[in-house]
């Protein structure tokens, strides 16, 4: 037995091993190089010079760049939130349809074209010029075209568009794994519709909806294409001061700790979630 | 570990065999993308007998980060802007430029070397072009007295449908030489006189700073103003939607640029890194370069004979402009007065 048991170990580790060197090689050191990067003086012409230094930090508490940190969370929360709340009835009508591998077939279908296709393509769609608002000219819906595009609104609009399908998918299939009979009984013991999806379905289908959280919230607190190409003038995310301060004006070390925060911010919100999922979760099962 | 071995193993196996075989000479350049045709680097293979590897970056930040990291062992020729090409002989890693290998440098004009103030006499570095982002507005959407100065930016009449590039240095630039002073001043007055213009008169009627997607909108009909380097809109339009653009390099002076050619010092093909500058310069093949982006031959007089093309602006063009060279602990005093103009509303 203990012999097994040991095989059994040594064999965990050898298969945990490419996953270990993968996170280590391509996550866990590069975060270690841009935290010490951030930490240290910024070179005349790009890269670090090797003395410590706070000047970053205390850079970032420039007014102009707390303004943009605002910003890249507001825009976070709004596509995010926008984002829960259509996949939720997409989610729960695919678990529901007899056509599933169809729609899940018709989400996947964009990831066919490369993203920066499919914004340029919004941008042909927004435009004062574009497709949108000429259809609505000529059918004499409105006379001037409607401003839809470089600003907050193309943004948010854009990014919901973009990582819709990744909130869809992990809840699609907490939905699909759902015992849906589970309702019929709650309704059974007289429980209203609405009232038994919540008390019922929500708790039942929590890990999913973390999971879409989770894989929408990061990437677009990252966005950078998006609001480069659609956004205008106040439109500006944090992503897009990380290029800059790299490509531009040659400040690495601020760059880094512009990229900690991020992580930091986005690391603190993820594990919140988490941790307040847990407590539900063990409070439910006690009430059980 | 075993298992990864015989991998590495065949990689290095093949990585030596393919240095073994190459009898060819091979010169590798650094250029940027889209900047060379590719008819030159082909007759050029064929009238030296050799290849001709090019990598491609998108920006001097880009191409000098790589060098710095030491990715840039390897190439021979890079094409650096003149900002770039001073920081790269300060730094010592340039070789030499000799003339007597490049006859070709006679046909390159004085102005030019006036303007290159970092390296006047090409001990470093060969000019291979020298430009200016102007103004490029559709007539058909503009008013038709509009101002064929910078000042354009101010005129409300095209409120939201205008769009300055993405370039803090370009756009304080232009400010700053409008003011009448110089676009590599460090001082802050100056400089805080230029911001104010780009922040309370051009800002308010911009779309938006781009520099990326900007040609394509403006193509569309979507901008009528644009501020842009000839190319960005030679690429995106056609030829009788040329005809309707006004294209422009307004005479107060502006920011203009130099991009050059220079040779690593640690270059293993220096003599063909010679030719092929010299290549380059040849009349007749500079002139397939001037016609593929409509460019004045300003870097050559002698192409003007070769190119079948008008350009968009000529030489006389960019008597008041001057070379955006690198201001090197100054730039903080432009980045602290651009960063309220560019991130917030």
């Amino acid at each position: 037995m203990k012999r097994d048991k040991k095989r059994i170990n040594v064999r965990a580790y050898l298969y945990s091993l490419p996953m270990g060197i993968w996170v280590t090689l391509f996550f866990a050191i590069p975060i270690a190089i841009i935290l010490i990067y951030s930490f240290l003086e910024k070179g005349l012409y790009g890269g670090v010079e090797w003395r410590a230094s706070l000047a970053a930090y205390k850079a970032i508490l420039n007014p102009n760049f707390l303004i943009v940190i605002w910003r890249t969370v507001y825009i976070s929360v709004i596509a995010t939130a926008i984002c829960l709340l259509l996949s939720f009835p997409a989610s729960y009508a695919m678990a529901r349809s007899r056509h599933q591998t169809l729609f899940l077939f018709l989400i996947i279908i964009p990831f066919w074209t490369n993203s920066l296709i499919r914004v340029y393509a919004w941008i042909n769609l927004l435009s004062t010029e574009g497709l949108i608002n000429n259809v609505l000219i000529k059918l004499g819906i409105i006379s001037e075209p409607i401003p839809m595009i470089y600003n907050l609104f193309s943004v948010i609009l854009v990014l919901v568009y973009m990582y819709l399908p990744f909130a869809i998918l992990p809840l699609f299939t907490a939905i699909d794994r759902f015992d849906f009979s589970l309702l019929d009984a709650a309704r059974d013991l007289g429980c209203g519709r609405l009232r038994a999806i919540i008390l019922v379905m929500f708790p039942a289908i929590r890990s999913g909806f973390f999971n879409a959280l989770i894989f929408t919230l990061i990437p677009i607190f990252g966005a950078y294409t998006v609001p480069l190409l659609v956004g205008g003038m106040g439109s500006t995310m944090v992503g897009n001061i990380i290029v800059d301060q790299v490509q531009k004006t040659r400040n690495w070390p601020l760059a880094s700790a512009f990229s900690v925060i991020l992580t930091l911010i986005s690391m603190i919100g993820v594990m919140a979630m988490l941790g307040s999922g847990k407590k539900k979760e063990e409070m439910n099962e006690k009430l059980l | 570990m075993r298992k990864l071995l015989l991998p590495l193993a065949i990689i290095l196996l093949l990585l030596s065999s393919c240095s073994k075989d190459e009898e060819k000479r091979t010169l590798h350049l650094y250029n940027w993308t889209y900047y060379m045709p590719e008819s030159i680097v082909t007759a050029f293979e064929e009238e030296y007998g050799c290849d001709v590897v090019i990598d491609y970056f998108s920006s001097n930040e880009e191409m000098f980060a790589k060098l710095q990291a030491g990715g840039g062992k390897g190439y021979d020729i890079i094409f650096p802007s003149a900002d770039y090409t001073s920081i790269m002989i300060k730094l010592d890693m340039l070789s030499l430029i000799d003339h007597e290998k490049i006859p070709n440098l006679r046909y390159i004009p004085s102005i030019v070397k006036d303007k290159a103030t970092y390296d006047p006499e090409m001990e470093y570095s060969v000019p291979y072009f020298m430009g200016a982002a102007g103004i490029a507005v559709n007539k058909t959407l503009a008013p038709e007295n509009y101002e064929r100065s910078w000042m354009i930016f101010s005129d409300e009449r095209m409120k939201g449908r205008m769009t300055l590039l993405d370039d803090m240095r370009e756009v304080l630039g232009d400010a700053l030489k409008t003011l009448g002073y110089s676009n590599n001043t460090s001082n802050e007055e100056e400089l805080e006189e230029a911001a104010r213009i780009v922040r309370e008169e051009w800002k308010p009627n911009i779309v938006k700073f781009d520099a990326e997607s900007f040609a394509k909108s403006f193509a569309r009909g979507e901008f009528a103003v644009v501020h842009c380097y000839p190319e960005n809109i030679v690429s995106e339009l056609s030829e009788e939607q040329m005809a309707n653009v006004d294209f422009f390099l307004p005479e107060t002076g502006g920011s203009m640029y130099i991009d050059n050619m220079v040779i690593l010092k640690d270059s293993e093909e220096k003599d063909l890194a010679h030719a092929f500058i010299n290549f380059v310069h040849e009349p007749k093949n500079y002139a397939v370069f001037l016609d593929e982006f409509s460019f004045p031959p300003t870097t050559n007089t002698e192409a003007e004979k070769f190119m079948t093309t008008t350009p968009l602006f000529t030489s006389e063009d960019l008597e008041n402009y001057e070379v955006l060279i690198d201001v090197d602990e100054d730039l903080e005093k432009y980045n602290r007065l651009w960063e309220p103009i560019r991130y917030t509303n």
